[in-house]
């Protein structure tokens, strides 16, 4: 009977672990394969290129390397000197265009009046050519006619001196509008000499400061790097197998390599597109694609943008713009149970 | 456990641990079952040891590494 089940039983055993092995295996492969995580997580963050707006000497650096500073504060001064001068030559300018807007308004009186005397002149030779006209049995003929024309004369020049009413009104408003320009000119060089203290836009770190007292600043040339204190986060670079798996406002866990503290985050976005880094545009634009294995695939990855819970960042942790992190989604079948379970979400 | 260990400034992946322990403890199965002869059990003692492996290491893989 013994003899009879042995060789059943060796085989069962074997068959039982080997298969047993086999899922086990299976399922550990896809666990390696396919669970949402990467070792390959950069911190990043935004950063400010700071130039300044006007060019000049540099004539105070009032940071230094790697400060902290806060928005609004100064960073460099460039010599103002030649904006002050710039300040009064606009004001100068200011002064003298409303000194000629003055000096219109007084030319129109002035053409106002003269328009009057031309109108009492031409009513006082109109009357006479009138008279004339009805004493035509003893003025003689010739004299009438001069009447006549003189009264004509009288009306073209009171018509003239109307024009030149219109012109001096002309000139006034041109004058004003002058005016007007050199109050923007005044405004300008103000800002001008406000720009030659160039200040933080953020909160910040400095950093990769390149600006000494003496250098001459160019005006849009950056000369320092600023990194916003608020805007760090982490690109994390999955595979595109692992992609099916993350859904963006996943929580994930991130583990930096410095120091392996953790922190909390939030997935906020999946890169909608990477270069295509096997077909490059080649020569005659022509199609340059690289021949690869049939079967050795490597999957790409693409960078899915993390926000970092500034809560969880401990006090005493340095994050640096281009740090390694890990980041770890939370599986989205053990959210599923959850979300399952709980209440529903409005 | 973390997902990775620095060996000698290497970082390495922590399952390799895993891997290691896995075949130290087949090495002290393989010689109790050896010493008592429960191999006669068996039908082929090789696929048999290396199935056990793989039974290990799956298990405390998907167990230990996260």
């Amino acid at each position: 009977m013994k003899i009879q089940t042995q060789p059943l039983l060796r085989f069962l055993i074997t068959a039982v672990v080997v298969v047993v092995a086999l899922l086990l295996g299976h399922a550990l492969w896809r666990h390696y394969m396919y669970s949402p995580w990467t070792r390959d997580g950069r911190v990043r963050a935004e950063v400010a290129r700071i130039a300044p707006d006007v060019s000049g000497l540099v004539t105070r650096v009032a940071v230094v390397d790697n400060q902290v500073v806060n928005r609004g504060d100064v960073l460099f001064v460039i010599d103002p000197e030649r904006f002050h001068i710039a300040l009064a030559q606009a004001q100068a300018n200011l002064a003298a265009a409303e000194a000629s807007a003055r000096a219109a308004g007084a030319n129109i009186d002035a053409v106002l009046a003269s328009a009057a005397a031309r109108r009492a002149e031409y009513d006082m030779r109109q009357d006479q050519a009138r008279r004339r006209q009805d004493l035509a049995d003893v003025v003689p003929k010739e004299e009438r006619t001069d009447a006549r024309s003189a009264a004509d004369t009288a009306r073209a020049v009171w018509q003239q001196a109307q024009a030149s009413g219109h012109q001096a009104t002309a000139a006034r408003e041109q004058a004003e509008a002058a005016v007007v320009q050199a109050q923007v000119a005044v405004e300008r060089a103000k800002l001008d000499v406000a720009r030659t203290e160039v200040r933080a836009p953020v909160d910040g770190y400095v950093t990769n400061l390149d600006v000494r007292v003496g250098d001459y600043a160019a005006a849009g040339s950056p000369r320092l790097a600023l990194i916003d204190r608020h805007s760090y986060y982490i690109y994390g670079y999955f595979e595109e197998t692992k992609l099916p798996s993350i859904r963006v406002g996943d929580p994930v866990d991130i583990r930096l390599l410095s120091g392996g503290v953790r922190l909390r985050g939030r997935i906020t976005g999946v890169a909608r597109g990477i270069t295509d880094r096997d077909n490059p545009t080649g020569r005659d634009l022509l199609a340059d694609v690289n021949p690869t294995f049939n079967w050795v695939r490597l999957a790409q990855r693409v960078p899915v943008r993390i926000d970092i819970d500034e809560a969880s960042i401990p006090a005493d942790v340095v994050l640096a713009a281009g740090m390694t992190a890990s980041i770890d989604v939370q599986q989205r079948r053990v959210l599923d149970r959850g979300r399952d379970q709980g209440k529903p979400t409005p | 456990m973390p997902r990775e260990i620095a060996l000698a400034d290497a970082l390495v992946p922590s399952i390799l641990l895993v891997y290691l322990g896995c075949l130290l403890v087949l090495w002290v199965v393989d010689t109790i079952v050896g010493r008592y002869g429960l191999y006669r059990y068996v039908w082929h003692p090789s696929l048999f040891r290396v199935a056990l492996f793989f039974c290990l290491f799956g298990a405390a893989g998907l167990l230990l590494y996260p």
